[in-house]
C-alpha cells in the first residue's frame, strides 16, 4: 500500500492507470448506486456541511466574546488585539490536530533546515500561519464574499439535489392511502394495498443497503485481486476464516439488519414517527368509514380507537379498522409498533455506539500509558478499575443516573436521557474494556520494536500511536462487539425500570414495560415482539464478536463470554 | 509461601485499597455529584429555617473533609446510616437485616438450580461433541444468553399463568396446584420453615416444616430460574470445553488401553477433572447475580434487598441507596476473594498470565 517501501515502486494511481478495467467496473457500479439515493446523500452532505459552518462561527464568535470582553473591561484598543490573539491560540489548537492528521510534514516539503527535536513545533507553527493566513484573506478581502456565493451556489445545488426522488424514499413507494367507495386503493404504490406497498419498500431498503455493502465488499475485493503489491497479507488470512464461519456470517447479517433498520427507520415504517408517535394530531389520515364515505381526521384521534390493551387489540400484520397497516399491530396507545421499533433501534444503536466508542477510546488509550510505563501507573489503574467493577454493575448504572436526574442536570434532557445514559455506560465500561486489552499491550509494550523505538528517541506518544496501537486495537474491536449486545440490554432494562430514555424517544425496554401487563391478553405481541428483536441482536453482536475472535486468531480471554447477564 | 499463595494474599491485600476507592466514589457521587440532599428531604419549596436545621442535622455544615471522615467512618463502623424516605427513621441496618434473607434465599436457588440444568447439558454436549445435540445445546445456549433478564421473567411469568385450566399452555401441568398451592407468582417467599430455638446465646434450628420449604421454594423458582440463566449458559459452555479437554486427554486414552468401562471412564475421570474449571466460574458469576437481582425482584415483587436499593433510587432515597451500593459491593468483594480462594486451591497451574 504504501509507495516506496518494496521493489515495486508504483503508486496505486500508477498501477490504477495500468488496469484500469476493474477500477472502471467498480466506480461505475458505486456511482449507479449513489445516483440511486442521491437525495439522500446530499441531504447528509448539506448536514455536513451546516456543522462545519456551526464550527467556524463558534470559533470566530468565542474570539470575539472574549476580545469584546476583554475590551469593554479595560481598554477599547485592546479587544481587537485580543481577538486576533484568541483567535490564533484556538487556530493553533486546531492546528495540532490538522497536522497529526495531514500525511506530510510541511517542514519537509518546503525543505526547511530544522532539527528533528523541533520540527513538530515548527510544523504547528506553519500550519497556524497557514490557517491564520486563510482566516485573514476569507475575513479581510473580497476572496470572502467570491466563497461565500461559492458555498451558497454549492448549497443550492445540494438543496435541489437533496429533494430529488431516492429510491428507498417514502414518496416512491408510498403505502399510506385509503379503500376506494368502488374498490381498489388511491394514494398508495401502483394501487396496491399498503401491506404489499410497504412490503415492497422494505424490501427495496433491504436490498439496497445489501447490495451498497456488497459493492464495498466487491471494491475491497477488486483491490485486492488487481492493485495490492502484496499477493498476501495476514487480513487475508482473517477474510477467509470469516467466510468459513456461518455462524459468524449469519450474526454480521443480523447486526446489519439491525443497523439498517437504525439508518433507513423513517423509510421503514408504515407510517412516520412525526405522524403517528411525536404529533399525531397535527396529522390527519383519510379513511373510507362504514358508509361508504371518505373521512378525515387526525392519527391520534384514530390511535384512540386503535389501542392493544386486553380490550380492543390490533394484532400483528393486520390492519387496523381505519385500514392503516400495522406489521407488528399497534401498542398500548393506539401507535403503529412497528414504527415505534424502527426508531427504537436508532436509539440503541445511537447508545450502544457512543457508549462503546467513548470506553473503547479511553480504554485503549489507558492501555497504552499503562502498558509503556508500567509500575505505578499501572497499579493506580488496576485499582481503579477494580473498584469501579467491583460495584455490581447495574446498581452502579442506577445510582449514577437518578443521581443526575434528580438533581434536574441539563444532561438530562439531551437525546431524553439517552447522551447521559450512554456516558454513564462508557464510565462503567472501561474497566472490562482495559482489562482485556491489559495483558496484550504489556506483552507488546515488551517487544524488541518498541525499545528501538526508545532508543531512537522517538516520543513516547508517537510510539504508543504506531507501534503499540496497532497490534492491540484488534482485541479492542472484538470486545467491543461482545459489549454492544450487552449494552444494548442494558439500556432496554433501564428503560423497562422507567429510568433510561423518557417518552417520547422510542425505545424498546419501555415498549415491554408498557405491554407487560397486557402478556396474559390476546394484545400479547406488545411487550413479545420488543423483546424477540433484542434477543436477535444481541445474538447477532455475540455470534459477530465470537466469529471475530476466531477469524483474528486471538487466543486471548476477553473474560465474559458476551452480552446478556445482569440484565 | 508458594507463589500462588503469595499472588493470593496480594489479591486479598488490592480489595482494601478498592473498597476504600468505592466508598469514596458513592461519597464523590453524593456529597459533590449535583444532587442537593437538602431538597431531596424536604422538596424543593422548604423555608430557610427548616433547610438550615436539616443541613445541621446531616451535618452539611462541617468542612468536606470532615464530612468525608464521618461518611467513611459510619460505614467502616458498619453504622450505615438512616433511610430518609422509604421507611423515615429506620436504620439501614434493621432494613437489610429484615429483607437479606429473601435474596440470600434468591440467590442460593438461582446458584442450584442452574447447576440441575447447566452441568448436565454441559457433559452431554461436551462427550458428544459435533453432534446436532450439540449443536442444538450450544445454540440454544447462545441464544437464551442473549435474552434480557427481564423479559424472560415477564415470558415464564405469561407461560406459568396460562397453565391453569383453560390456558393456552394447558397441556403443561397446572403450575398453581404443582406441589404446594400458590395463590400468586408473585410475591416474597415464606421464609419461616425453620423455628429457630436459643441454646444460651447460641441459635439452633429445632423444627423444619417441609410443606413451607417446598412453598417457599416453589414461590422463588420462577425468580431463580431466571435469574441463573446466564450462570446456567456459563456453566453449559465451560462443562463442554472442559469435558472435550478431557476426553482428549492422554490419560483417557490410558484409560481406554487399560480396558477400562466406557461409563467408569465418564465418571470417575472425565467428570471429576471436568468439574475443576466449573467452581470459580460460579463464584464469578455472583456479582453478576446481585447486580440482577435487583431486576429480577422487581419483575417477581420479590421484597429482597434489590428491590430495597430500586426503590431507594427511585425515591430519591440516597444515604440508604449509598449504603446498599456498599453493603452490595462488600458481598461481591468477598465471593471475588472466595473465587481467587478456589482457583488457588484446586488448580495450581492457575497462572500469573498477564500479571506480574
Amino acid at each position: 500500500m504504501s509507495t516506496n517501501d518494496t521493489e515495486d515502486d508504483r503508486t496505486l494511481r500508477d498501477r490504477v492507470a495500468e488496469n484500469p478495467r476493474p477500477a472502471a467496473v467498480w466506480l461505475a457500479g458505486f456511482a449507479v448506486l449513489i445516483l440511486l439515493e442521491l437525495g439522500r446523500f446530499a441531504d447528509g452532505a448539506t448536514n455536513l456541511g451546516i456543522i462545519a459552518e456551526l464550527g467556524v462561527a463558534a470559533v470566530v464568535g468565542t474570539a470575539k466574546l472574549i476580545g469584546g470582553n476583554v475590551g469593554s473591561t479595560v481598554a477599547d484598543p485592546l479587544g481587537p488585539v485580543v481577538f486576533a490573539l484568541t483567535l490564533v491560540l484556538i487556530l493553533a489548537g486546531l492546528a495540532g490536530i490538522i497536522r497529526s492528521l495531514i500525511p506530510f510534514s510541511p517542514t519537509k516539503t518546503l525543505d526547511l533546515d530544522v532539527p528533528d527535536a523541533r520540527r513538530v513545533l515548527v510544523d504547528r507553527v506553519l500550519v497556524t500561519a497557514a490557517l491564520a493566513g486563510l482566516t485573514a484573506l476569507l475575513m479581510l478581502t473580497p476572496v470572502g464574499d467570491a466563497v461565500d456565493t461559492g458555498v451558497a451556489a454549492i448549497i443550492s445545488g445540494l438543496d435541489a439535489a437533496s429533494n430529488l426522488p431516492t429510491i428507498t424514499s417514502r414518496e416512491l413507494i408510498p403505502n399510506q392511502g385509503h379503500r376506494l367507495p368502488e374498490g381498489g386503493w388511491e394514494g398508495t404504490f401502483l394501487g396496491l394495498s399498503p401491506a404489499v406497498a410497504w412490503f415492497i419498500r422494505v424490501c427495496v431498503v433491504y436490498g439496497y443497503a445489501f447490495l451498497l455493502l456488497y459493492w464495498f465488499w466487491r471494491g475491497y475485493l477488486t483491490y485486492r485481486d488487481h492493485y495490492r503489491e502484496a499477493d498476501w497479507a495476514p487480513i487475508d488470512d482473517t477474510t477467509n476464516r470469516l467466510r468459513g464461519h456461518p455462524w459468524g456470517q449469519a450474526g454480521l447479517v443480523i447486526v446489519i439488519m439491525f443497523v439498517v433498520m437504525a439508518v433507513w427507520a423513517p423509510a421503514l415504517g408504515p407510517v412516520t414517527a412525526e405522524e403517528n408517535l411525536y404529533q399525531p394530531y397535527q396529522n390527519e389520515h383519510t379513511y373510507l368509514n362504514d358508509n361508504g364515505e371518505l373521512e378525515t381526521s387526525a392519527h391520534g384521534t384514530l390511535n384512540i380507537q386503535t389501542r392493544s390493551n386486553g380490550d380492543s387489540n390490533v394484532g400483528p400484520f393486520s390492519y387496523d379498522q381505519y385500514d392503516r397497516w400495522a406489521p407488528f399491530g399497534t401498542n398500548s396507545d393506539g401507535k403503529d409498533l412497528f414504527t415505534f421499533l424502527m426508531y427504537g433501534a436508532r436509539t440503541s444503536l445511537v447508545i450502544g455506539l457512543l457508549a462503546t466508542g467513548l470506553s473503547a477510546g479511553f480504554a485503549l488509550a489507558l492501555a497504552m500509558v499503562t502498558a509503556y510505563y508500567r509500575g505505578l501507573v499501572d497499579l493506580v489503574a488496576v485499582i481503579g478499575s477494580d473498584s469501579i467493577q467491583s460495584v455490581p454493575f447495574i446498581l452502579l448504572v442506577l445510582l449514577l443516573f437518578v443521581v443526575f436526574r434528580e438533581a434536574d442536570h441539563p444532561i438530562v434532557s439531551l437525546y431524553d436521557g439517552g447522551i447521559l445514559l450512554a456516558l454513564i455506560l462508557a464510565f462503567t465500561y472501561w474497566p472490562a474494556l482495559w482489562r482485556s486489552i491489559r495483558g496484550p499491550s504489556l506483552q507488546i509494550a515488551q517487544a524488541e520494536w518498541i525499545d528501538a523505538a526508545k532508543s531512537f528517541g522517538q516520543r513516547p506518544s508517537v510510539t504508543m500511536r504506531k507501534h503499540m496501537a496497532p497490534y492491540v486495537v484488534i482485541y479492542i474491536i472484538i470486545y467491543a462487539s461482545l459489549v454492544l449486545g450487552t449494552i444494548v440490554i442494558t439500556t432496554a432494562a433501564l428503560s423497562f425500570l422507567g429510568l433510561g430514555i423518557n417518552p417520547p424517544t422510542p425505545e424498546w425496554g419501555r415498549m415491554i414495560a408498557e405491554g407487560r401487563s397486557f402478556i396474559s391478553t390476546k394484545s400479547w405481541h406488545v411487550a413479545t415482539i420488543p423483546g424477540i428483536l433484542i434477543v436477535f441482536v444481541v445474538t447477532g453482536f455475540n455470534a459477530f464478536g465470537d466469529a471475530l475472535r476466531d477469524a483474528m486468531d486471538v487466543q486471548a480471554d476477553v473474560g465474559g463470554e458476551g452480552g446478556g447477564g445482569g440484565a | 509461601m508458594s507463589s500462588q499463595w503469595r499472588y493470593f494474599a496480594m489479591r486479598v491485600l488490592l480489595m482494601i485499597p478498592v473498597l476504600f476507592l468505592v466508598m469514596t466514589m458513592v461519597f464523590l457521587i453524593m456529597r459533590l455529584g449535583p444532587l442537593d440532599p437538602v431538597s431531596a428531604i424536604l422538596g424543593p419549596e422548604a423555608g430557610a429555617g427548616a433547610r438550615a436545621d436539616i443541613k445541621e442535622r446531616l451535618g452539611l455544615n462541617k468542612p468536606l473533609w470532615q464530612q468525608y471522615i464521618d461518611f467513611m467512618w459510619t460505614l467502616i463502623s458498619f453504622d450505615l446510616g438512616q433511610s430518609w424516605i422509604i421507611q423515615r427513621g429506620l436504620s439501614t441496618r434493621e432494613l437489610v437485616a429484615a429483607r437479606a434473607p429473601r435474596t440470600i434465599w434468591l440467590g442460593f436457588w438461582s446458584i442450584t438450580l442452574p447447576l440441575f440444568v447447566g452441568v448436565p447439558l454441559g457433559f452431554y454436549a461436551g462427550l458428544n461433541s459435533n453432534s446436532l445435540g450439540d449443536y442444538f445445546a450450544s445454540f440454544m445456549g447462545i441464544v437464551w444468553q442473549a435474552m434480557p433478564n427481564f423479559w424472560l421473567g415477564i415470558m415464564l411469568l405469561a407461560v406459568l399463568r396460562q397453565t391453569g385450566p383453560g390456558g393456552q399452555f394447558g397441556f403443561l401441568p397446572n403450575w398453581y396446584e404443582l406441589g404446594p398451592t400458590t395463590q400468586s407468582l408473585l410475591g416474597t417467599p415464606d421464609l419461616g420453615f425453620m423455628s429457630i430455638g436459643w441454646l444460651a446465646v447460641i441459635p439452633i434450628p429445632v423444627g423444619f416444616d417441609i410443606w413451607v420449604f417446598l412453598s417457599a421454594l416453589k414461590q422463588v423458582a420462577p425468580a431463580a430460574f431466571v435469574l441463573g440463566s446466564a450462570l446456567m449458559v456459563t456453566e453449559m459452555r465451560i462443562g463442554r470445553t472442559a469435558t472435550l479437554e478431557q476426553v482428549h486427554s492422554n490419560y483417557v486414552e490410558t484409560a481406554k488401553a487399560k480396558g477400562l468401562k466406557g461409563r467408569t471412564i465418564v465418571w470417575k475421570h472425565i467428570f471429576r477433572n471436568a468439574m475443576i474449571p466449573m467452581l470459580p466460574v460460579m463464584f464469578s458469576e455472583i456479582g453478576v447475580l446481585i447486580g440482577g437481582s435487583v431486576i429480577i425482584e422487581e419483575v417477581f415483587a420479590i421484597n429482597g434487598l434489590g428491590r430495597l436499593f430500586f426503590q431507594a433510587v427511585y425515591q430519591n432515597d440516597m444515604p440508604l441507596a449509598g449504603s446498599l451500593v456498599f453493603v452490595f459491593t462488600i458481598i461481591a468483594l468477598l465471593f471475588k476473594i472466595l473465587e481467587d480462594f478456589l482457583y488457588t486451591v484446586i488448580d495450581p497451574r492457575v497462572g500469573f498470565e498477564g500479571e506480574r
